[in-house]
């Protein structure tokens, strides 16, 4: 298992001359209850990447980003945004970065285009660039019909999007994107990843938090899994999927109970087609259970045979390559939906438990 | 760190590098966003211009046959006019906290925060478009003082001088209620307390009879509270003249408060991203 340094140091040594966008160190924040958010992290993330943060609920993302984007301070560590303490030089960090935030921020009680003009002023946008710089914004995440409408009565994803305008008026050489697309219709979900892609092949560094394994695999060119406020694996999505080892076998039974899968368990351990070293894993899944070995595809159709022979029932099967849905299974155990369900956020602070 | 050192990669790393707009720029910035706000809420607008009207009838109906006596020169009305601008700055400025309340609601509190905008200049622009809803107020009362028989002694200087010192009075409590609001996230706690503060507040205190007419000890708590400050000050300039001796020490009080309070409303908001961590 890789750390984020060595992945990252990889890119750094064979290009000298790109810049690190993001530089963090020994990154820990305890909150005053004692609760452990983040306990060690550091990255290091070049210009121009989609850097993709991925985790369960509660495992840290947004106090990360909110550490990033200088909203926390770490209890512990050091942080560099684009050549700027974030500490020290806060006020720099804020001015060269964007930051869309987990819940959609917008004022409801102003229009769509007094919202991006609120934007403008914010971040210092010249007054006589603020008329061309909302009407392009507006072109981009397609909302120039409703530019004279109130905020508050867009629909879900069309706040999203305003959001994100709001987020880029400024033209941020690096974008925090925290959970961009949670809630969102995959018709939404996809056009705002349209827009990401957009902007960072102007050349923004994109550093985004997300849930979903389809998501990172999508945009990111980099990834960190986070699990209890650690980094427990980190590469580019091809270097994470290749760790699983092999190919996923996956059986469905007939009957998937306990005892039956323990049984198809025993077979395939006992099985003399494949060798015990040459599997990587043999897990329950929801339907029955799944093996992952390199060899998964040569001896695929010999092991089915021989727990058919053995007395297990089969209804399906299937050979897939991996995914990043097994990445996250191989590292923490179970599924990112599962580990969501258990975690309890009590720490996190009152502005984000608005609706 | 060596990362900034490389001149030709700062122009990939930078676009655009925004330009500070000085603390002058980001209050207006703030400004205009809460009046936008407030114009938006044309019932809250009306309210407010329509309130002190309601204040004058009901306290003259209600006290004034039996406080008529105990004033100085026995006109009420004139005695209460000064009182119901202070009044009036003090209800404006108990509200101003739910404003940042709807922020963390919304998410602008957090915009707002991750944005290079002056801390200070976030809380000013939002204290002076809550200060833009007394002054209305303030002329309108001041008005029907005048229509009712009670005209400012010192003219229109001392309107002025009426409205100077309810703005003067307001800003202490307005940055009490923006820390309740930032601090608990909640409109309805900062709703309670600024309620439950407000009524000693106007009650101990000379608004509505002299200080000799209260019993003793409410004569104490009077003495050191700030509303009793700003009604003096304001009843100095509209019965009397321009009695510096009442004046200044009320606006020396009052302003001390202010900048004490509005300090530490500055210093909530600077560490409000960092409230979990305390």
């Amino acid at each position: 298992m890789g750390t984020p340094m060595q992945s990252h140091d990889r890119t750094t040594e064979n290009d000298h001359t790109r810049a690190l966008a993001i530089e963090a160190t020994n990154l820990g924040l305890t909150y005053s209850n004692g609760t452990e958010a983040v306990t060690d992290i550091s990255l290091e993330i070049p210009t121009g990447e989609v850097f993709g943060f991925l985790g369960a609920n509660g495992a840290g993302k947004t106090t990360t980003i909110k550490m990033l984007t200088t909203l926390l301070q770490p209890t512990t560590g050091q942080i560099t945004v684009n050549g700027y303490d974030a500490l020290t030089e806060s006020n720099a960090v804020r001015e060269s970065i964007g930051y869309m935030a987990q819940e959609t921020s917008i004022d409801p009680a102003l229009t769509v285009r007094e919202d991006l003009r609120f934007a403008c002023r914010a971040y210092g946008v010249p007054p006589a660039e603020r008329g061309t710089r909302i009407d392009d914004l507006l072109d981009l995440v397609g909302l120039s019909a409703k530019a004279d409408d109130r905020a508050g009565t867009l629909s879900g994803g069309q706040k999203k999007r305003l959001d994100a305008a709001m987020t880029l008026v400024h033209q941020p050489p690096i974008v925090f994107l925290d959970e961009p697309t949670t809630g969102l219709d995959p018709a939404a979900r996809t056009r705002l990843w349209e827009y990401f892609r957009a902007i960072n092949r102007q050349g923004t560094t994109i550093f985004l938090t997300t849930q979903y394994l389809e998501e990172a695999d999508a945009l990111c060119s980099d990834l960190a899994v986070i699990l209890d406020g650690e980094i427990v694996a980190s590469g580019s999505p091809t270097d994470l999927k290749s760790q699983v080892g092999g190919d996923v076998l996956e059986i469905t039974l007939a009957d998937p109970s306990d005892t039956a899968v323990e049984h198809a368990q025993a077979a395939i351990e006992a099985s003399e087609v494949i060798a015990p070293d040459e599997i990587e894993t043999v897990q329950p899944t929801e339907d029955g259970l799944s093996v992952t070995s390199t060899r998964a595809r040569q001896i695929g159709t010999d092991l089915l045979v021989g727990l058919s022979e053995a007395g297990v029932t089969i209804t399906g099967f299937n050979i897939r390559s991996p995914t990043l849905d097994d990445v996250f299974l191989s590292l923490t155990g179970e599924s990112v939906d599962d580990a969501g369900d258990e975690a309890v956020r009590s720490t996190d602070h009152h502005i984000e438990t608005r609706q | 760190m060596t990362t900034t050192t490389q001149p030709e990669n700062e122009l990939d790393q930078s676009p655009e590098k925004t330009t500070g707009n000085g603390i002058l720029g980001d209050i207006w910035t703030n400004l205009l966003r809460w009046n936008l706000k407030k114009l938006r809420e044309p019932f809250v607008l009306v309210f407010a211009l329509v309130e002190p009207l309601i204040f004058l009838v009901l306290f003259s109906q209600v006290f004034g046959q039996l406080a008529g006596q105990a004033v100085p020169g026995g006109d009420y009305v004139a005695y209460l006019v000064p009182a119901i601008v202070i009044l009036v700055a003090l209800i404006t400025a108990a509200g101003s906290g739910t404003g940042f309340v709807q922020d963390i609601e919304t998410g602008m509190f957090e915009k707002t925060l991750v944005s290079p905008m002056s801390r200070t200049a976030v809380f000013s622009g939002k204290v002076l478009s809550d200060i833009l809803l007394i002054v209305v107020p303030t002329l309108i009362m001041l008005g029907l003082g005048y229509v009712a028989g009670a005209p400012v002694t010192t003219g229109l200087l001392g309107v002025v001088g009426i409205l100077g010192v309810a703005l003067v009075f307001s800003v202490w409590f307005m940055a009490f209620s923006n820390i309740l609001g930032v601090v608990t996230g909640s409109t309805r706690v900062t709703g309670i307390v600024t309620n439950l503060v407000q009524l000693p507040l106007l009650f101990a205190s000379t608004a509505f009879v002299p200080m000799d007419a209260l019993p003793g000890w409410l004569q104490v708590v009077s003495s050191v509270n700030p509303t009793t400050y700003g009604v003096n000050a304001a009843r100095a300039i509209m019965l009397s003249g321009w009695d510096w001796g009442v004046i200044v020490p009320s606006l020396v009080v009052l302003g001390a408060l202010d900048i004490v309070l509005g300090g530490m409303a500055v210093y909530v908001l600077n560490r409000a991203s960092s409230a979990a961590v305390q």
